[in-house]
């Protein structure tokens, strides 16, 4: 019973799962060799650790360290400012790369995904194994770093095999396999099992992703809810996640946040960053079509102790003049005049198809049409002229600085190195390569 | 042959009044004497994908639709050819690009490929790729640097040469470290 087998077979569905080795980091060194085999950090503009090279990784470095704390355990460190443009394009390439072989792929993060290869070993003539290995081979040698890649019946389980040699890996678990990697797995790194249902598993005696998959049916059907039963059926080789192809049409929350430096105690500079904050929100809804509900605002000191209140809205809107106006009796309870802040955000919550949103009781419907028929206005002059050409009286000091003084305010490498024709705004859609060329 | 020439009636109302022909419209239009051929012929087209119908049963332009050509809307009444002509063609990017996920730029520094006329500040395209000829230009990694130079060969051993006699050769030590083969040179003046 022990060592028999959760499934038989090998693979009635293919799945694998890719994920980009230290993604942001290896985006850095692969343009440029003078950072190859060296500590190198990104999220310098934030103040903390986004990604690490396996070199600082093996230096102590974690991620969501802070950046001072880096320097003392690891002086050599290379920090630099995050360069998204350049990874969304990388990101962008990675998943066109997997698209070569089965058009099923999901975008989970900008560096991880999913593809699903069932059926494809005939046409492309190769085994699951082949065409995964072929696909590490493009992707190594095309964007000039490793990815690691897990192959197995179910998406639960191609995470745990990509997981399982890093970096660099490819890890082919068929399922009559599987139980031979959940055996010694804690059940806490299975996807999608927390601290909490942890816990509650270790109660019952469940120490190891084996242990949880070998519950009876029964035992399951009674104590878990379904996102856990899912999980037990994919750990016994049954597919039931499947790999989601859609693209994202629509959000639950939107969420913005800005760090700035120095950190402030100035009311009103801290009241314009929140208020930039929310108009990039509002942008952001309004593309998606979508209204909010709510709002959460909050503070951040400079000694990472955040505050938040929550506020709702009598009907949906995304306009942010109408949500600065609600929030800001909020902002001033949360103010404290003798504390110093380095950060606010806003999660526009209960997001709603504007299509279907209702007026309130009390008329708006006017209004309502006025505004929409203004944003539409400012959401053209934004698309012409760029995104911050217009913003509200109250977000102006947060707009009159880049967010950070000092060496934290260093824009990435790449928008200093514009060519001809290029601007600030708009740049070649290729990545560059930095460095000295010789 | 006789069925494009009514698409093309056909599309041709939908330009001019910017809505769909009834039955009764569309054979008029095309001198039927009945509505029920109308009826066939829209039933030719929506399997063919040329038009579509929607939930309410009413029928709308299909993306077909609109890449099927309108040819012979000249006066003269001769069809014009140069619009069949230009899917012969491609951009600039399709020109300069072969594999796009495996392409780069990078901004030249210094005189080392003057001869071959590489300058200073030009753009460069590379693409990432396993294998580099023998006299192409390649990118390589020496010392922690890029550097741009041709790809030679001298009794089974790769070095690279500049194009400009003021720089030596370069012998790797073990192994070349070839990143990318040059694809293109771009100046914009």
């Amino acid at each position: 019973m022990e060592n028999s087998p959760l499934a038989i077979g090998t693979f009635p569905r293919a799945i694998l799962h890719i994920d980009g080795d230290a993604f942001f980091a290896s985006c850095e060194q692969s343009r440029n060799p003078a950072l190859k085999g060296k500590p190198v950090v990104t999220g310098k503009e934030r103040g903390i650790a986004a990604s690490m090279s396996y070199e600082a990784k093996a230096r102590g470095v974690a991620r969501g360290m802070r950046i001072f704390e880096i320097k003392k355990i690891c002086p050599e460190d290379i920090i630099l400012p995050s360069d998204y443009e350049t990874y969304s394009l990388l990101s962008k390439r990675f998943f066109s790369i997997v698209r070569r072989y089965t058009p099923d792929v999901e975008e989970y993060s900008i560096d991880e995904c999913f593809a699903d290869l069932t059926g494809l070993q005939r046409p492309l003539r190769m085994s699951y194994a082949q065409i995964a290995e072929q696909i590490k081979r493009d992707l190594d040698l095309e964007l000039g770093f490793t990815f690691s890649i897990g192959l197995a019946p179910t998406k639960v389980v191609a995470k745990i095999g990509s997981k399982w040699k890093k970096p660099s890996g490819l890890t082919v678990i068929p399922g009559k396999d599987i139980h031979l990697y959940l055996a010694k797995l804690p059940v806490e790194k299975v996807w999608g099992i927390g601290h909490q249902t942890t816990a509650l598993l270790n109660k019952y005696g469940i120490r190891t992703a084996l242990d949880f998959a070998r519950k009876s049916k029964e035992w399951i059907e009674k104590k878990m809810i379904k996102p856990f039963k899912e999980i037990w059926e994919e750990l016994n080789g049954r597919s039931v996640l499947a790999v989601d192809t859609k693209e994202k049409e629509s959000y639950q929350s939107i969420q913005k946040v800005k760090t700035f430096t120095p950190p402030s105690n100035d009311e009103r500079f801290i009241f314009a960053q929140l208020s930039k904050n929310i108009e990039n929100a509002c942008i952001k809804a309004r593309r998606y079509r979508q209204a909010a509900r709510g709002a959460v605002i909050f503070l951040r000191t400079q000694d990472f102790r955040d505050s938040g209140l929550e506020t709702r809205f009598s009907r949906a809107t995304a306009f942010p003049n109408e949500v600065i106006k609600i929030i800001e009796p909020a902002f001033k309870e949360l103010f404290k005049r003798n504390r110093q802040y380095r950060s606010t955000g806003v999660i526009l919550l209960n997001l709603e198809n504007q299509e279907n949103s209702q007026m309130d009781l009390f008329g708006s419907h006017l209004i309502v049409e006025k505004m929409t028929r203004l944003y539409e206005g400012v959401d053209k002059i934004k698309e012409k002229y760029g995104k911050h050409t217009l913003f509200l009286g109250s977000s102006f000091s947060a707009h009159r600085f880049s967010g950070h003084e000092g060496d934290r305010g260093i824009a990435p490498a790449r928008k200093a190195a514009l060519f001809k024709g290029e601007t600030k705004r708009k740049r070649l859609a290729i990545p560059m390569f930095l460095g000295e060329v010789n | 042959m006789e069925k494009q020439e009514s698409f093309n009636k056909f599309k041709r109302f939908y330009q001019d009044n910017k809505r769909m022909p009834s039955y009764a419209e569309l054979a008029d239009l095309l001198g039927y004497k009945s509505r029920n051929s109308a009826y066939k012929l829209i039933k030719h087209f929506i399997a063919n994908g040329f038009i579509a119908k929607d939930t309410a049963g009413k029928i709308i332009p299909s993306n077909l639709f609109y890449s099927t050509k309108v040819l012979g809307t000249v006066e003269a009444g001769f069809p014009s050819p140069a619009e069949e002509e230009l899917s012969d063609t491609m951009n600039l990017d399709e020109y300069l690009i072969g594999n796009k996920e495996a392409t780069y730029m990078l901004k030249v520094r210094g005189d080392s490929m003057i001869g071959a006329g590489i300058m200073e500040g030009d753009m460069v395209l590379v693409e990432r790729r396993s294998n580099a000829k023998e006299g192409e230009i390649v990118l390589a990694e020496v010392d922690g640097q890029w550097t741009m130079k041709y790809l030679r060969k001298k009794g089974g051993k790769a070095f690279l040469e500049a194009a400009n006699e003021r720089y030596k050769p370069i012998v790797a030590k073990e192994t070349l470290n070839i990143a990318a083969v040059v694809i293109a040179v771009i100046r914009k003046y």
